[in-house]
């Protein structure tokens, strides 16, 4: 396997009076086709790292490179275009677009990435129907539960067939019923497409679902867990 | 484009907002168009009553001269124009007019009916009585309405005109009503008479001209003076005071236009710095579906222009509402130079008021909009 994601000595300081060290050294390297979770108490650095993976925001020093390019240093323009083309984000909370039904939400980045409205409708319908809501094409988020609404985003995430989804909290918001549907879901696309999800979690019932497990405390990684058949094996990677 | 899509249903989803938007720059499109059609209709009100109840063209009598003597000479000369239509020897004065115990000052006109009717159709204003029967009626005048009214006079009714140590009785032939001032003093007298109020023989105080084309007055007017050695003067000239005086007061009008859109424009800005901070997490999730900063940009400065079109027809359709009203309302003549206050609405002045509400919801979109699109997407995601 061929790796989609290389970070080099990732700092992230945030703060002009009082420095938060948010990240602080981090080495990571993904492969095309991970299924992983970020895990670790508030505050410890994993949705900066997500961000940072997801082209939201800039690191203080260190490098990223995504499928082997070095995204650090290139322009807005061009960081949008990434983050249409290649990302998928689902967040805790759905952001879906209160003003637009579900198909209209999925279509969202089809339509800014240019796809014609028609093929991107039809895009867009297959993908609902995927997670279940072929009969809810037409609703707004208000018509629909939450984990519905979770599903539509997670819809609207692969629309444009990126080749990393990212998730924040996804079902942190759901209730067990729920976030295993979703978790099904991701896992089977996952199989299916070969995607990379990358997932920040501090449910640990969710993580241990995934192949590869890292923990971060204070901006490092301090421990890896990966998948050995039903358990995982865990190495330390750097003094706490 | 998407940024259509989604600025067309950010509007379509706050009616309110949107209403309230559209009516503060309706509003002002609506006073500016019908402030504007005030002083357009008075220009025109002012021009055709000058038009119609003064001669285009004034030929006075030469300098060191009171009155001119050789007019009918001078009459055909003054035909020979082409552009001229008809030319009025007058015998204009003052007087005052005596009936019982009223007494009123008084403007009279010494014409010859049919040469007079040419220059001004005094006969279109007349209400009573055949102004063509003064050609006839040596002793009889046409009376302005509000002047007969001073006076108390009937149809009929003789009256004394006295100039001086001079006077003449006359019987009132006709009443007059022009709609202006001149119904408080006007007095038609035939020329004859007006000359022996006078009492400085056959001779008249000036030459009207009617011309095909009222802005050839000048032109001709400086030909006249070439010619002759009387002094012609164009209404133009004539009423160069106040035609200035309104150019002048348009300069400041359209000063005061510009504050009005000023002030609609913040009020346009206010709301759309309201819609965006209320739409800060939306934008940082559409960041992170790949829109760029332009695109950002683009959906709030959509936004913003979209209402112009709907706020500058409900403007134009305000205005002409009252334009219709303010046309309706009767105002003295002493106050208003006609009857009824004209609001001017052409559709040149809606097509220049609503490009320029255009153009004010784009300048009041464009630092709203930039604001949006400088948002950090992290913490706009992260926003509550």
């Amino acid at each position: 396997m061929s790796n989609i994601i290389e970070i080099k000595k990732l700092r992230k300081v945030y703060g002009d009076g009082l420095e938060v060290m948010a990240l602080d050294g981090v080495d990571l390297i993904i492969e095309v086709g991970e299924f992983l979770a970020i895990v670790g108490p508030s505050g410890s650095g994993k949705s900066t790292l997500l961000n940072m993976i997801g082209i939201l925001d800039t690191p203080t020093s260190g490098e990223i490179w995504l499928k082997g390019k070095n995204i650090t240093k290139i322009n807005p323009k061009e960081r949008a275009r990434l983050r249409n083309r290649e990302l998928g984000f689902v967040f805790q909370y759905h952001h879906l677009l209160p003003e637009f039904s579900a198909v209209e939400n999925v279509m969202m980045p089809l339509l800014i990435a240019g796809v014609d409205k028609k093929e991107a409708r039809e895009r867009s319908i297959t993908f609902l129907e995927d997670v279940g809501l072929g009969d809810r094409l037409g609703n707004k988020p208000t018509q629909l539960s939450g984990g519905q609404n979770q599903r539509v985003a997670v819809a609207r995430a692969l629309a444009n067939h990126p080749s990393i989804v990212i998730g924040d909290e996804l079902t942190g918001n759901l209730d067990s019923k729920s976030s295993d549907m979703v978790y099904d879901l991701l896992r089977e696309l996952n199989r299916e497409m070969n995607q990379t999800f990358i997932l920040v979690t501090h449910d640990m019932d969710m993580a241990e679902k995934t192949d590869r497990i890292l923990r971060l405390v204070d901006g490092k990684i301090v421990s890896e867990m990966l998948r050995d058949g039903d358990g995982f094996v865990t190495h330390d990677l750097c003094e706490l | 484009m998407f940024e259509w899509t989604v600025a067309n249903r950010h509007i379509l989803g706050n009616p309110r907002m949107v209403l309230f938007t559209v009516l503060s720059v309706a509003l002002a499109v609506a006073v500016i168009m019908v402030l504007m059609g005030l002083t357009e209709g008075y220009k025109e009100n002012l021009i055709s009553n000058t038009v119609e109840n003064s001669p285009h063209i004034t030929v006075d009598p030469k300098e060191d001269e009171d009155y001119i003597t050789l007019y009918r000479t001078l009459s055909r000369i003054i035909l020979e124009h082409p552009e001229v239509e008809a030319v009025s020897p007058r015998l204009i004065g003052k007087a005052a007019a005596k009936y019982k115990d009223n007494v009123e000052g008084v403007n009279f006109v010494g014409a010859y009916p049919l040469q007079e009717d040419k220059l001004l159709k005094v006969r279109e204003d007349m209400i009573w009585g055949d102004y063509y029967d003064l050609r006839f009626k040596r002793h009889s005048a046409v009376v302005g309405t509000d002047l007969a009214e001073d006076l108390e006079l009937k149809r009929g009714d003789d009256f004394r005109l006295i100039r001086q140590n001079r006077s003449v009785r006359v019987t009132a032939a006709g009443f007059i009503e022009t709609g202006t001032g001149l119904d408080q003093t006007l007095v038609y007298l035939p020329l004859e008479t007006a000359q022996d109020l006078l009492g400085e023989g056959d001779v008249v105080s000036e030459a009207g001209v009617r011309l095909t084309d009222i802005y050839a007055a000048p032109a001709i007017a400086a030909d006249l003076n070439l010619e002759t050695r009387y002094k012609a003067q164009s209404w133009q000239e004539q009423s160069r005071d106040i035609l200035e005086q309104l150019d002048t007061q348009q300069v400041y009008s359209y000063l005061f236009y510009l504050l009005i859109f000023i002030i609609s424009g913040f009020g346009i800005a206010n709301t759309m710095i309201m819609i965006i901070s209320r739409r800060t997490k939306e934008i940082g999730i559409l960041m992170a579906m790949g829109a760029t900063r332009g695109s950002i940009m683009k959906i709030f400065i959509l936004e913003s222009v979209i209402l112009g079109p709907p706020s500058a027809l409900l403007g134009g359709a305000l205005a002409y509402v009252a334009a219709r009203a303010i046309g309706t309302i009767e105002v003295p003549s002493e106050v208003y130079i006609a009857t009824h206050m004209t609001v001017v609405l052409d559709l040149e002045t809606f097509a220049y008021v609503t490009l320029f509400a255009l153009l004010v919801n784009l300048v009041a979109g464009i630092y709203p909009a930039y604001k949006a699109s400088n948002l950090d997407p992290v913490e706009a995601i992260a926003s509550e």
